[in-house]
Order: C-alpha cells, then sequence, then structure tokens
C-alpha cells in the first residue's frame, strides 16, 4: 500500500507543478492562444531558459459539497533538470523531495524512500512532472491540452488521458506569467468537484537553489 | 475481568462521547510495517450525518465516509488501493468508535475492574465501551472488544471531547495504528 500511496503523493507533485484553473470550455477573461505551434515552442524555448525556482507558495483544498476548506503554506524548490523540493510548513509539516529516479517524503513521524524507476506508473508520473517544469508537457501523450491567454497571462489545460490519471484529476491547469514564463497559480480538479489550488509567490528564477537542498 | 455494578447514570450522561466538533487533523498510519500520512476533516453536517474524509497532504483524496443520522454507513469515494472489504470495515469501526456512534442507540451496560468504570454497548459480536477513572472524572479511552479481548483502543492523547487535540487509535489483533492530531482552525 505504500507504494501505491506514494505515487499519488508523486502524482500529486505533478498536480502542483503543472497547476490548473478549473473549467469546461471557457476560461473568464481568456481567448484561445491564436497560433498553437508558435506558442508551444515559444513556452518550451522559455521554459528551458529557467534553470532554477525557488518560491513561496500557499495551497488552498477545497471540498466543495462539504463546504470546508485547509490552507496550508511552504516553500518550493526546483533544479534543472530533475530536482524536486516542496515543504509544507504550516499548518502541518511535510518534506518531498524528488531527485532523478529517487523520492523520499517526510512527516512528523518517518522518513519514507522510493526508487521511482521500481514502477511503470512512477516513471510515466515522473516523466510528466519534468515536461511540465522543462516546457515539454506539450508534447506528453499523457495529456490532451488547450492554451488560452490574455495581456498577461497563459493558461493551459491538461486533460489526462489514462483511466488511472484521469480517476484523480478531471482536468489541470497551468497558469503561466507571459514576462518570464513562471507558474503563477495551479488548480488542481477532481471528478468529484473538489480542488486544490497552489499559488506561487516571491519566486526567484535562476538564484542560487544549493544542492544539499535535494538529498534523499 | 470487568465486573457488571450498578448503572451509573449520572456519570454516563457526564461521559458519553456522542458529540464530536468538526475539525481537520493531522493524521498518521502505521500498519503492517508500512507507514502514510495525510489529512483527515471530521465534519458534521447539517442533517446530522457525520462525514469523514482523508486527503494527502498535496490534496489528492484517499476516502470520504459518510456515517448517516440513521446510523447507516455510506462510502461516497475511495481510491482503487484502499477498495478492499476488509480495509472499509476497519477504517469503519475506527471511525465510528471515536465518533461514540456505538453509544447512539444501543443500551448502555456498567462494568468496572480495579481502578476504572466501563460503559459497554453491544455491536453484533463485539461490544464499543467508553471507559472512565472510577470517579469519573474524565473519558480514558474508548474500546471494542470481543469476548471480553481488547480489540481496538482508542486514547485520548490530549484534550477532550467533543474536541480532542489528539486521539492514538490502536489495534491489537494486527499491526495498525491510526494518530490523529488536531490542526489549529484558520
Amino acid at each position: 500500500m505504500c507504494k501505491k500511496v506514494l505515487i499519488m503523493r508523486l502524482v500529486s507533485v505533478v498536480v502542483l507543478m503543472v497547476g490548473a484553473i478549473a473549467g469546461h470550455g471557457q476560461y473568464v477573461g481568456y481567448k484561445p492562444v491564436a497560433n498553437l505551434p508558435v506558442f508551444r515552442n515559444q513556452f518550451a524555448e522559455e521554459s528551458a531558459k529557467v534553470m532554477s525556482i525557488a518560491s513561496d507558495f500557499t495551497q488552498e483544498k477545497i471540498l466543495v459539497a462539504l463546504t470546508e476548506k485547509i490552507t496550508s503554506q511552504g516553500k518550493f524548490w526546483y533544479k534543472r533538470s530533475n530536482k524536486v523540493r516542496i515543504e509544507y510548513q504550516k499548518p502541518f509539516s511535510y518534506l518531498m523531495v524528488i531527485n532523478a529516479d529517487k523520492m523520499s517524503v517526510k512527516d512528523d513521524q518517518k522518513e519514507s524512500h522510493v526508487n521511482v524507476k521500481s514502477n511503470k506508473l512512477f516513471q510515466q508520473i515522473n516523466r510528466i512532472m519534468i515536461d511540465c517544469v522543462q516546457g515539454t508537457i506539450f508534447e506528453s501523450a499523457d495529456f490532451t491540452s488547450r492554451a488560452f491567454e490574455n495581456d498577461k497571462r497563459y493558461l493551459l489545460e491538461m486533460t489526462p488521458v489514462s483511466k488511472t490519471l484521469k480517476s484523480f484529476f478531471q482536468t489541470i491547469v497551468l497558469v503561466v506569467d507571459k514576462r518570464d514564463y513562471a507558474v503563477v497559480s495551479i488548480e488542481m480538479n477532481e471528478p468529484g468537484g473538489d480542488k486544490t489550488t497552489m499559488t506561487f509567490d516571491n519566486k526567484v528564477l535562476n538564484g542560487n537553489v544549493p544542492e544539499q537542498l535535494f538529498n534523499l | 475481568m470487568l465486573k457488571p455494578t450498578q448503572p451509573a447514570v449520572d456519570c454516563v450522561d457526564k461521559i458519553i462521547p456522542l458529540e464530536f466538533q468538526t475539525g481537520w487533523y493531522d493524521a498518521g498510519v502505521e500498519v503492517m510495517g508500512k507507514h502514510l500520512s495525510g489529512l483527515v476533516l471530521i465534519k458534521n453536517m447539517p442533517d446530522s450525518s457525520i462525514r469523514v474524509v482523508f486527503t494527502n497532504e498535496a490534496g489528492v483524496k484517499f476516502f470520504d465516509f459518510e456515517f448517516k443520522a440513521d446510523n447507516t454507513f455510506r462510502v461516497h469515494q475511495v481510491i482503487e488501493q484502499l477498495n478492499r472489504k476488509s480495509v472499509i470495515a476497519t477504517l469503519q469501526k475506527d471511525f465510528e468508535l471515536i465518533l461514540g456512534i456505538p453509544f447512539r442507540t444501543h443500551g448502555i451496560g456498567s462494568f468496572m475492574n480495579d481502578d476504572e468504570l466501563f460503559f459497554g454497548a453491544v455491536e453484533k459480536d463485539q461490544t464499543a465501551y467508553f471507559i472512565t477513572t472510577k470517579d469519573c472524572a474524565s473519558l480514558r479511552r474508548l474500546e471494542w472488544r470481543a469476548g471480553g479481548k481488547r480489540m481496538v483502543t482508542a486514547r485520548i492523547v490530549e484534550g477532550s471531547y467533543p474536541s480532542p487535540e489528539q486521539l492514538a487509535i490502536t489495534h491489537h489483533t494486527f499491526a495498525m495504528q491510526l494518530t490523529l492530531k488536531r490542526i489549529p482552525k484558520e
């Protein structure tokens, strides 16, 4: 059960890194990107310039039917090409580190390690995650995608193709700042209508991100 | 060995854990040597049902259970990996115990041992107990027992009902422990 739960955590990471704004078809204030092939290339090119990210984040989980939400805060780091650290600090402590094919999670009771290579689904999710960060998600066979824009932002809507990912997410949407192609906010939409939103603040792109942050 | 004793109505009225205040809990589960963590929401609904939702820290939902006012149980959602009859039944009984559901409708018997009072409600082949000090000062723990043998113990580690700060649920017949720590309200 532990490995499967870790897979779900990895799925969550993918979601959080991709970001989302819910919706079927229309996004208020956005229009479809006029020239999608050009945008795809541009997105990949600009994302390729991001070597590291350090950011604060605020995550809000909303349970629609129960009219409940919980807000958590923490810090996020990414280092090219395959290192991620997500550290929840309030109101609970939880740490997730991904370094190439290895992943560890640590709560206030225990630390667990897993080799991503040991599981096909892990490999798939790891690939999606890296595609998202590196701007190559449009080429992923795991999602169909649509792109929208306004004056300041791009909005990328990803719909999972596989049954497994579909059981977790209806859509995953990424909102990107047009100035630096950095992620602004994230929203993950579940099939039942609940959603998780992650908003990034105080972003530092291409700053010094110590290697030790990704030690497992 | 528990000995039947005179019904202590005043103590039952004072201690019986029939209410559980809505709240989010930081949860950790140890099961058969494996560990997982997440967040548990226990919510009293307007229709007097209680919903229990378990998500991981990043927001992915593991299960969503409903304990209805008429004492029936409904699974609104459960992930494939936990969708086993035995797993759901175990989780159902654990949460029924801490929510005090067996004490809602069943007759409550009074028992004692050397230094504690036991109040039990029989449900099929098991009995749910809430256990107090002899002077009925506070609720110490809750238990499922079968044939006098402890099956599950829920200890109130910190705080008290209806809003315990920390609970530890231990299974005595297989290796499983669930801990719940209340997350301060925003």
